[in-house]
């Protein structure tokens, strides 16, 4: 989850009479979690869905509804105007086909204010952008811009002087020699023409969705702006536009329109929508007794706005909140406005009686027969590696099922057998006391269509003087008191055991295992200094299958 | 009073006064006790102030395989110039001739510019009198001598090269009597055996750790009215994700955070209708083009919930309690805090009546019933519940609040394709954490490392 930084007193300052402890006390209550604090910082990690969280201003707005400061909803005053224009042209179709903006004028912008337009727009990118392939964001010094604007495609030999350079680059250049070229530019495919959008003047503003001009870069001399967001879908940039206005508004610019036309492209509406939620459904979900009023006064402090027609709720939601789906979600709006910690936990009583899976049962039963035998329990990772699981022990890697692009390189492989970790197990304990007995049970794989999950057993005993008969007694009592099954052992040959000390097991003419004395090469391999045996069966093949 | 003695101590005192400085092996001799039961007693001895124990080391030396090798045919570049000694031989000959000597033998020739080669021909340059290491290894030949005899600079060249040189290291003890133990007679004690003194340790085999809370948290869900169901660790993309709304481009589905099985996909995935009634779901909810391919592709489960969400959608129960429980998978760094797979519980309450207060009220008998009472509740977000909540308890050691449970309701967009009509309560956690704070554990990964001192130790009842 994206994690931002904030300072409590610029907190304070946008949203009014409120003390420090205050805000940190209700941050938790927005869904807003703190990582760590000092001082005037606080570091929060706000949820994907809400990218109003993005900065402080959207911040401020949350925690003033909550505190009751300012509740209500915040209206958009979008300025009608005719001066700001684009023009889209057809040949952006095939590649990035939307655009929409907006013009925000007149704010003051500091230092602190740049670093936390370029935190939102980085999550905006990151998150609803989904790696700027559905949407992405371009602000601009309005100033420097001559309207109208056209958005269109130019030749990969396209030329101008792009963000944090000092020289003119070709679009081929800025992708193959640019940090952001290199990370966005596959996003533009194999594509001759690429988009672009252009000033009266012929001057480039922005080559979406790699990098803007650096002649509109904005700086604390800012007074002005032009926001645009291009995308693949309509819905999906205007979403990502409304969360940029709303915080710009807040940041105290006045919205203007940007009139758009052309190739399925129209002029956004960032229009506030209307849904209907029924008061039993939130009282029902909630387990609470709420009377309309007080449902509409949470959702104001949810900073949404709501009226009552008889038991029908009617809200006002407006666009940045597009993570509103349904009545289920304004269910959750009035349960934060009325407060999480206002909810008084019951516990109604149970209609159904428990049990325990069948499965884990037996599962349970078998484990306490072989801690009566005197083993003792391990737990390995389902996940293990080449290594331990076929190198080591000598086992055939042939149909092995591994994971994409594991992060460690000790967790790569589905086990199909949990002896080879049970004798990994035994090599990092060599300094501890013989004998030592342990047993491990567990989920095993195999490529079946697509995969068979089976549940083993398996067990190992290492000391001086383990031998075949041994291990063979074990077997055959944890069968035979636990379950009541006879098994016979049949010779067998097999790479992680000694040759003429291996036997198949075997239950109702089926192979449901093997036992023997281990390989003495595997034991060298793992520098162990005893003799090893050890048995592994299938549970799901013998015991589980009668359940 | 006269001090009580057990046999084994009786056996090597009396041993001693006749015989004043001996080592464990002529002690064990003449008592014919066990080698284990001459280390007890000479343990106890000392910690009684009765023995004194004087230790040293030394070092024997002997040949290993290499080095046996070597002793009867020559080192390896000894053997590689004979062959050269009456002209240039052909380099795949020599090779043929030597084996997997032949490597080790060429560098170091080279090295020291004995030989030049000339196209496939090696040819002698000059012979060396005697090589370093030639001198030790015919004088340690089969036996076993004392490190002291041997010329260190001649040896550290052989120590070098694997299975040269094997360096035993002797640990001798020499025991002999402290004074007021001379005076002691043992002949004189009664019958008594000395109940004060240390015994041997024994190991219990017993179950993990980590199972037994796993079963204590398994039972206080069957006590709650709960019922176990189990499922698969690998699923379909489409139960994992797709059927809890989370669409196909959220980066939970990307590879650095979920393990997706290397080219496998799973032909059916679910019938006709919920593959229908969900992938309408996302086009309409999230918009963009639901591909059956991407739903197909099998992963290791990041959550139980998909077995829950299943058993849900398979019986379409009016009223349940059920759980499940079991590994789940991230793809994750493995470190003190992470595993890449760690064990899940998750939980579900059906009901016409079941509502938020209801799913905050059994969190928080569950977290009495283990002994946690200082919980509070936060808002939080899944993509599969609304209204969705984080269950925080307050940890004393740590002396401060720490995240467990999440929860939440199923919303509509989950359970309406599926054919669910009544609300579900939905939350889980890993047990790890739960584990952690009950065996006093900062580092996760012991649960899974069986280390058998810690599991010999580690006391059961917490």
């Amino acid at each position: 989850m994206p994690v931002i930084e904030l300072s409590y007193s610029r907190l304070q300052k946008l949203i009014g009479k409120v003390s420090k402890k205050q805000i940190s006390d209700s941050l938790p209550f927005l869904g807003l979690d703190i990582e760590s604090e000092d001082k005037d910082l606080v570091r929060i990690e706000y949820s994907p869905n809400r990218p109003d969280y993005s900065t402080d201003y959207g911040v401020a707005l949350g925690l003033q509804g909550l505190l009751g400061i300012k509740t209500g909803l915040v209206k958009l005053a979008i300025k009608k105007s005719k001066n700001y224009g684009i023009t889209v042209k057809p040949t952006v179709s095939k590649i990035r086909p939307f655009v929409t903006g907006i013009i925000a004028k007149n704010g003051k912008i500091d230092d602190k204010t740049i670093k936390q337009l370029m935190t939102m727009q980085e999550d905006l990118h990151f998150g609803i952008g989904r790696k700027r392939k559905k949407s992405s964001i371009g602000i601009h010094d309005l100033d420097k811009i001559s309207f109208p604007l056209i958005y269109t495609t130019v030749s990969r030999n396209h030329k101008f002087i792009p963000l944090n350079s000092e020289k003119e680059l070709s679009i081929s250049e800025i992708i193959t020699d640019t940090e952001t070229g290199k990370d966005y530019g596959p996003l533009l495919g194999q594509s001759s023409q690429v988009p672009i959008i252009i000033d009266t003047n012929k001057k480039t503003v922005s080559f979406p969705p790699i990098i803007n001009a650096a002649i509109t870069t904005v700086t604390t001399k800012t007074k002005n702006l032009f926001v645009e967001v291009t995308g693949i879908n309509k819905d999906d940039a205007e979403d990502m536009l409304s969360v940029v206005a709303t915080i710009l508004q807040s940041a105290g610019f006045n919205l203007e329109h940007i009139q758009i036309s052309g190739a399925k492209n129209s002029s956004p509406k960032l229009q506030e929508k209307k849904m209907t939620v029924d008061s039993s459904l939130i009282n029902q979900t909630l387990g609470l007794n709420l009377n309309t009023s007080k449902i509409i006064s949470s959702l104001k402090k949810s900073r949404l706005n709501a009226l009552s027609k008889g038991k029908n709720i009617i809200c006002t939601i407006p666009a940045y909140r597009f993570d509103i789906f349904g009545p289920m979600d304004l269910v959750e709006e009035v349960a934060l406005g009325y407060g999480i910690q206002n909810f008084e936990p019951t516990i109604s009583p149970s209609q159904t009686l428990g049990q325990i899976n069948p499965i884990s049962l037996q599962l349970k039963s078998l484990n306490q027969t072989m801690i009566g035998l005197g083993f003792l329990e391990a737990l390995n990772s389902s996940l293990s590696s080449k290594r331990v699981l076929y190198d080591m022990t000598n086992r055939d890697s042939k149909n092995i099922i591994s994971v994409l692009d594991s992060k460690s390189q000790e967790h790569t492989i589905l086990r199909d057998s949990i002896l080879p970790g049970l004798i990994e197990n035994l090599s990092r304990n060599i300094h501890e006391s013989y004998p030592q007995k342990m047993f491990e049970t567990g989920g095993i794989f195999n490529l079946d269509n697509p995969i068979s999950e089976k549940t083993n057993l398996s067990a190992i005993s290492a000391h001086k003087d383990a031998n075949f008969t041994e291990i063979k007694s074990v077997l055959q009592t944890v069968l035979k008191i636990g379950f009541g099954i006879e098994i016979q052992t049949k010779t067998a040959v097999n790479s992680s055991f000694e040759d003429g000390h291996c036997a198949n097991i075997i239950f109702n003419g089926n192979i449901i295992g093997i036992i023997g004395e281990i390989n003495s090469k595997i034991i060298d391999n793992y520098k162990i200094r005893v003799p090893v045996v050890g048995f592994e069966i299938s549970l799901s093949d013998s015991i589980l299958k009668f359940i | 009073m006269s001090q009580v003695f057990h046999d084994i101590e009786k056996k090597i005192i009396t041993s001693l006064k006749e015989n004043p400085i001996q080592t464990p092996e002529t002690l064990e001799k003449s008592t014919q006790l066990l080698p284990d039961q001459i280390r007890r007693g000479i343990e106890w001895l000392k910690l009684k102030n009765l023995a004194i124990v004087d230790e040293s080391k030394s070092s024997t030396i002997s040949l290993g395989k290499n080095g046996l090798d070597s002793f009867e045919k020559g080192l390896p570049e000894r053997r590689l110039l004979n062959l050269v000694k009456n002209g240039p031989r052909k380099l795949s000959d020599l090779q043929k001739e030597l084996g997997f000597i032949f490597g080790p033998a060429m560098g170091l020739c080279r090295k020291n510019n004995w030989i030049e080669t000339s196209s496939d021909k090696i040819i002698l340059k000059i012979t060396p009198s005697i090589l370093p290491g030639e001198k030790t290894i015919q004088q340690i030949g089969k036996n076993k001598l004392s490190k002291e005899q041997i010329d260190k600079i001649d040896l550290t060249e052989l120590l070098k090269r694997p299975d040269f040189i094997v360096e035993d290291i002797i640990k001798s003890k020499k025991i002999s009597l402290t004074t007021s133990a001379k005076s002691i007679d043992v002949s004189n004690t009664s019958g008594a055996i000395d109940v004060e003194a240390e015994v041997p340790e024994i190991f219990v085999a017993r179950t993990h750790p980590l199972k037994d809370t796993i079963d204590e948290i398994r039972e206080i869900f069957v006590t709650l009215g709960f019922s176990e169901i189990l499922g698969n660790m690998t699923q379909s993309s489409f139960w994992n994700f797709d059927a809890l709304f989370t669409p196909q481009d959220h980066p939970a589905r990307e590879l650095q955070d979920t393990f997706f099985l290397d080219g496998i996909s799973a032909k059916k995935i679910g019938t006709v209708e919920q593959i229908r009634k969900v992938s309408d779901s996302h086009k309409k909810n999230w918009r963009y083009q639901w591909d059956i391919n991407e739903a197909r592709k099998m992963v290791l489960r990041t959550h139980t919930t998909c077995v829950t969400i299943k058993h849900l959608a398979e019986n379409k129960p009016d009223e349940a309690r059920i759980f499940s429980l079991g590994r789940v998978f991230r793809n994750e760094k493995v470190s003190y805090k992470h595993l890449v797979e760690f064990n899940q519980i998750e939980g579900i309450v059906v009901g016409k009546d079941a509502n938020l207060r209801n799913l905050m009220g059994i969190q928080r008998e569950f977290y009495k019933r283990i002994g946690i009472t200082k919980i509070k509740f936060w808002p939080t977000f899944f993509p599969y519940t609304e209204p969705s909540l984080q269950t925080m308890v307050y940890n004393e050691k740590l002396g401060k609040w720490i995240e467990l449970f999440g929860m939440g309701i199923f919303r509509p967009e989950v359970t309406k394709p599926l054919g669910i009509t009544k609300p579900v309560l939905a939350w889980g956690g890993g047990i790890e954490r739960i584990a952690m704070l009950k065996y006093d554990l900062d580092d996760v990964r012991e649960f899974y490392n069986n280390n058998l001192g810690w599991l010999r130790s580690n006391t059961k009842c917490q």
